[in-house]
């Protein structure tokens, strides 16, 4: 028989008995839709955590820190694995490394007015992997190459702020502190220590204005007239980065924080602790600096999150630490993926019932047409065409099932996706397509045994059957 | 006719049904040749095996021992595979009860063997509707079965079997179903085109009148030949 033939005799078999088979087409449309609908949850679910995770540093972000082998982790001498040049270098070369960049932490004060907002473990990058965070900006964005030390402030910094008599930051009252970073001068001191004792010992009073700034001072360094308290710089604010609308809930990784070019505050630190320590760097035994910087982290991107693991692998095998979200997105993916099976399993079970749907429909169709089987095998019908004249007929049950199943899925999708304002429900190509062979395959296996009985009628009591 | 070859050859047939622990012989060593173009009516009371002969011939049923040769082959160890392609290919059958499909029209039910042969819809149901034609039932050719007379409905079986220009046709009480008068205005069609195509034609039927229309009767009884008559001179035939 044509291929043809056998499609459009089990199409009219089925448009035959037209009730009973929207019927088990409804089953095995409730069955591939509850299976759908149900991975599209897990699916959507995990699809959010990873973009939670991806707001919150990224998936493919690796932070190395310094590694220690001695017993004596707070003493930082006695450190071995140091951040350095070297190591920032050494790991440029490293394959599947998009951007690296050496990491400084450093404290400092910031004051606006009567404000102050002591910024401890403000940031301060290459500029290309600030870039590479993927922030948006309220206002402004990130300071140009060769820039003046410029900072960015994350959204809700305001909240940083306090008076110094304390008691009245937001956290208080409620009310965001008076401070626009992008129209207000900020001053900076960047010896935190010298401004505590220097604040301690002048009763906690506003730091006397002896220092003049210098109006049109290329590096913004200020002159300085008096030697006992702590020099202060002007620096200009680059950006406000996005979701500075006054809501505390807008939390980003970045919120809170401060950020700057690495290059341009080196050279300003070099400048102002010649011959002295950098607060935060570590010392020798003597109590001398050393020559050169060492950082307190490298960032580093990977271009793909699938070589995350073997990287920070490989750089602790050099006997630095490492983290990265890997473990918290295994632990996303594991849950997700737990939680698909019991949402998927549910499903299953539908559609389970609807695969037995077909199977009795077509042993009922077997009973009904068994003179026609015989008539067709007494007229010289092929065995197989026979069967497959039923598998067809079964398979054409599910592919019918499985395109509606996909149809309502999909409609669900929309209503859920609508009233969650989320994408709670997530349907990817290849779902609605795996969900569509499913039926189908579903189908054949459940016409498969009806069709091998067909095969089996004798021909002469299937003639004799009335 | 001596000159035409056999196109059905049967040696020592026995069919062994067990009933409990009766054993009945409904063939008893049946020996039989039909050549090509012949008009064999097999005539016998009800339970004489007449029947289980002609299932036998079209491999429907299979033989308990003995020899069949239809058109040249060996059919009586073929397997179910092999039996349903010989009678595409080489047999027609004409039932008693009709047996049409009741959800396809005249032209439809004509062409159904063409469809097992793989034959084109446009070019199958052309030959249906020359052969209903040919039949003198062409206005009923979208009709369905129960739309038709009974005479109707066996004129169109009978273009079904013939449709594929079979080689042998096979048919079972054809007229059993039929008043008299429609009974013998199919026969005598049906005596017609096997004559004017020069197909063998197997009929079993218990009515001597009816027998009569063909070119010889066999007589069964008990599972054994016991006449072989040529109609044409009356004259008796071993």
């Amino acid at each position: 028989m044509r291929i043809s033939d056998l499609f459009s005799m089990s199409f009219a078999s089925l448009r035959r008995r037209k009730l009973r088979s929207v019927l088990t087409i409804l089953g095995v449309v409730i069955g591939i839709a509850s299976i759908v609908i149900m991975i599209s949850l897990g699916l959507g679910m995990s699809q959010q955590a990873m973009e939670q995770i991806d707001q919150y540093g990224g998936i493919k972000t690796v932070t190395i820190t310094e590694g220690n082998s001695s017993d004596s982790a707070s003493d930082r001498k006695a450190v071995e694995y140091k951040l350095d040049d070297e190591l920032v270098e050494r790991i440029e070369k490293m394959d599947h490394v998009e951007t690296v960049s050496p990491v400084l932490l450093f404290d400092c004060v910031i004051k606006d007015g009567r404000y102050t907002y002591r910024g401890w473990g403000c940031q301060a990058y290459r500029l290309d992997a600030l870039k590479n965070m993927g922030w948006e900006f309220d206002e402004g964005g990130w300071p140009k190459e060769g820039d003046e030390l410029k900072f960015v402030y994350g959204n809700l910094y305001q909240i940083r702020f306090y008076t110094d008599s304390g008691n009245d930051g937001y956290w208080d009252t409620g009310i965001m502190p008076d401070v626009d970073a992008m129209k207000d001068s900020l001053f900076m001191i960047f010896d935190t220590e010298a401004y505590e004792s220097y604040n301690s010992k002048n009763n906690e009073k506003e730091l006397p204005m002896v220092i003049e700034e210098e109006s049109g001072g290329a590096d913004g360094e200020a002159d300085v007239k008096s030697t006992s308290p702590p020099k202060r710089y002007m620096i200009p604010t680059a950006g406000v980065l996005f979701g500075n609308h006054g809501d505390e809930d807008y939390w980003r990784d970045y919120t809170g924080g401060v950020y700057c070019d690495i290059e341009p505050l080196l050279k300003l630190l070099k400048r102002e602790f010649k011959g002295k320590v950098i607060p935060g760097q570590p010392t020798r035994k003597n109590g001398s600096a050393f020559r050169k910087i060492y950082y307190d982290e490298i960032y580093v991107k990977m271009d793909d999150y699938n070589y995350v693991k073997d990287f920070q692998k490989e750089i602790q095998d050099l006997g630095y630490n490492t983290s990265s979200n890997t473990e918290w997105i295994e632990e996303t993916q594991e849950q997700a993926r737990s939680m698909q099976a019991m949402l998927g399993g549910i499903g299953a079970i539908s559609l389970l019932v609807a695969a037995i749907g077909i199977a009795n429909t077509m042993m009922m169709s077997i009973y009904e047409r068994t003179k026609e089987i015989g008539i067709f095998k007494v007229l010289g019908c092929d065995l197989k065409d026979i069967g497959a004249q039923f598998l067809i007929e079964a398979a054409l049950i599910g592919l019918i099932g499985g395109v509606l199943g996909n149809v309502l899925s999909i409609i669900a999708m929309i209503v859920i996706n609508t009233v969650t304002e989320a994408k709670t429900s997530l349907i990817p190509v290849w779902l609605a397509l795996v969900g569509l062979l499913f039926a189908v395959l579903i189908g054949t296996v459940s016409g498969f045994f009806p069709a091998r009985r067909a095969m089996r009628l004798s021909a002469l009591n299937a003639l004799r059957n009335e | 006719m001596a000159e035409e070859k056999t196109v059905i050859r049967v040696k020592n047939l026995y069919k062994i049904f067990s009933l409990g622990k009766e054993k009945v012989k409904a063939l008893n060593g049946v020996d039989l040749e039909i050549k090509k173009g012949e008009f064999v009516a097999i005539c016998g009371t009800s339970g004489s095996g007449k029947s289980t002969l002609l299932n036998m011939l079209s491999g429907l049923e299979k033989p308990t021992k003995g020899e069949i040769v239809v058109a040249g082959t060996h059919i009586e160890h073929m397997s179910e595979n092999e039996l349903v392609r010989f009678r595409r290919e080489h047999v027609g059958f004409i039932f008693q009860a009709y047996n049409l499909i009741k959800s396809m029209d005249a032209v439809e039910n004509v062409a159904l063997p063409l469809i097992f042969r793989g034959v084109r819809r446009e070019k199958r149901n052309r030959m249906a509707k020359e052969m209903l034609k040919a039949l003198g039932v062409e206005k009923i050719s979208g009709h369905m079965p129960s739309e038709m007379s009974g005479g109707q409905q066996q004129r169109v079986g009978i273009a079904r079997a013939l449709v594929i220009h079979p080689e042998i046709i096979f048919a079972d009480e054809p007229t059993g179903n039929l008043d008299s008068a429609t009974a013998k205005d199919v026969l005598e069609l049906m005596q017609r085109i096997v004559h004017e195509e020069k197909q063998t034609l197997v009929m079993v039927t218990h009515d001597g009148y009816l027998a009569s229309f063909a070119d010889r009767i066999v007589r069964i009884s008990d599972g054994r030949i016991v006449k072989s008559i040529k109609v044409e001179n009356e004259k008796e035939w071993e």
